[in-house]
């Protein structure tokens, strides 16, 4: 285990490295812009400007946030003292790649075109990796145990055809790899994170199955040891409105989310508030480390930022683009910090 | 037992020069590797760093004064030869103390609020006086130490 105060330089550096987080004013002025152009040009005066050589067309907005976000990882990759930080990190994009490209080979068995686009380079394996041992069939040199993860998702979908059950397999998979790491790396903050993590995809999971409208048992095989709030707990909000949600988990801090909803009775609505507040809930649980100067969680904390900040600017641009109503764009913002 | 007296006089000067070097040098160390993580984004931090990172030297710099004193007031440094006894030998020692131990844990201390506040000047360089100030606060305990080892190495009548 790394000791403590062997943060120092890589905390240091990422507090530096803040300056390339968007602050507030930039947001709103961003937010406020009347057109797309126009916020494009206000982002080009930013530090993300250094990435314009990378936008394919002038609306490729996602070649800017990506670049950002690749160099970003990379740099804190190449200073951390412990590396399964940043792999923790990383983790939710290798599995984003999998259930792609998994889509992909299911849907091209229907001659349907490719989607192999949707990949992102933000994981710890390079995309060039992934797609040759799926085409080749050949899963061996995959790491993190996705050699056994990713044929078995496939042998789920021959025998079941049925996409649920593979974004099942995968997303458990992810979150055992996630807890065992955060349990080796033994940080408090890093494993709190994790938990609220789970927390998180869990109570989605409840909300959206519930409205799918899954019985109680096919529910429970879609939540996740490990976080916060028990499975039997979350198992209790099956039958329970989404009003009385925030007090049977009231225990949580995740109640906090819940508490956040202003519309219960609009069910679209309620579930883009509940992801909003969701990411703000696990944004809080790295907000206490970012006052201990040599707090590994720093390390956690500026990738979060880095990554919601990017979701931000997605929603904006995406927003400004479709016309989309200025109050209904602020009302999806997370929280950076 | 002439000996013994200069020999534990001997041993506070080299435990006071020892120790708070020690913290010193911790301190500097914590210091100047948050400096490095800034200047590496931020080149043009140097000055502002370099300041931050040398506050928490001057226990090294106490700790080697009181040094001085206790051999100077046994008489290892020139001058004639005086007879030490082991009371006034083991006075000389304890009267290093202060500065030894106060030195040794405010280098520390001293350094890690010297490395947050190297962190402070690189998100909002307008607050490098309030920077300077925090890591000055701890500095002011190693100086008392060391006013008190001055005052009992001049009580010690030889």
């Amino acid at each position: 285990m790394i000791p403590k105060n062997g943060y120092t330089y890589a905390v240091s550096r990422l507090k530096a490295m803040a300056n390339r987080l968007l602050d507030n004013n930039s947001i709103i002025r961003l937010w406020e812009s009347e057109t797309f152009s126009s916020a494009m040009k206000l982002l080009s005066e930013t530090h993300y400007a250094q990435w314009l050589s990378e936008m394919k067309n002038e609306n490729d907005f996602e070649s800017l946030i990506s670049s950002e976000l690749n160099y970003v990882v990379s740099e804190t990759r190449s200073i951390s003292p412990d590396k399964r930080i940043p792999i923790l990190f990383q983790l939710p994009f290798d599995f984003h790649n999998i259930k792609v490209l998994v889509k992909d080979k299911i849907t091209r068995t229907g001659n349907q075109g490719r989607r192999i686009d949707l990949l992102t380079s933000l994981g710890n394996v390079s995309v060039e990796d992934l797609i040759l041992a799926v085409e080749s069939e050949d899963y061996r040199l995959l790491p993190f145990g996705l050699h056994a993860v990713l044929p078995e998702s496939l042998s789920i979908w021959e025998q079941s055809h049925d996409v649920l059950m593979v974004e099942k397999r995968l997303d458990a998979a992810l979150f055992e790899l996630m807890k065992s790491i955060a349990e080796s790396i033994e940080i408090e903050g890093v494993k709190k994170w994790v938990r609220a993590k789970i927390d998180a995809e869990n109570i989605r999971n409840v909300l959206r199955l519930v409205r799918f409208g899954l019985e109680i048992g096919k529910i429970s095989s879609f939540l996740h040891e490990g976080g916060f709030i028990s499975k039997e707990k979350l198992l209790l909000l099956v039958n329970e409105p989404l009003e009385g949600w925030g007090r049977l988990v009231g225990f949580a801090d995740a109640a906090m989310a819940l508490s956040e909803i202003t519309d219960f009775s609009d069910t679209e609505k309620s579930l883009t508030e509940l992801e909003k507040s969701l990411d703000d809930y696990v944004t809080g649980v790295l907000g206490p480390y970012r006052y201990d100067a040599f707090a590994p969680e720093n390390i956690l904390a500026f990738l979060w930022a880095k990554d919601i900040e990017a979701k931000n600017l997605r929603i904006i641009l995406v927003g400004k683009a479709n016309d989309v109503d200025k109050d209904v764009i602020r009302g999806l913002l997370r929280n950076v910090l | 037992m002439e000996i013994l007296g200069v020999m534990l006089a001997v041993l506070g000067a080299a435990l006071a020069a020892g120790l708070a070097g020690s913290g010193s040098a911790i301190g500097v160390g914590i210091a100047g590797e948050a400096g490095a993580g800034i200047m590496t984004e931020d080149p043009g931090k140097f000055g502002l760093v370099l300041l931050l990172q040398a506050l928490p030297g001057t226990q090294g710099i106490y700790g080697l004064l009181t040094a001085f004193f206790a051999i100077l007031k046994v008489g290892l440094l020139g001058g004639e030869a005086i007879e030490v006894s082991v009371w006034q030998g083991l006075g000389v020692f304890f009267a290093c103390l202060p500065i030894a131990i106060a030195g040794y844990y405010s280098g520390i201390a001293q350094g890690k609020t010297s490395a947050a506040c190297i962190q402070l000047i690189a998100k909002r360089p307008e607050e490098t006086g309030k920077a300077v100030i925090l890591p000055a606060m701890v500095e002011t305990y190693a100086v008392l130490a060391l006013l008190m080892s001055i005052i009992l190495l001049n009580s010690i009548k030889l």
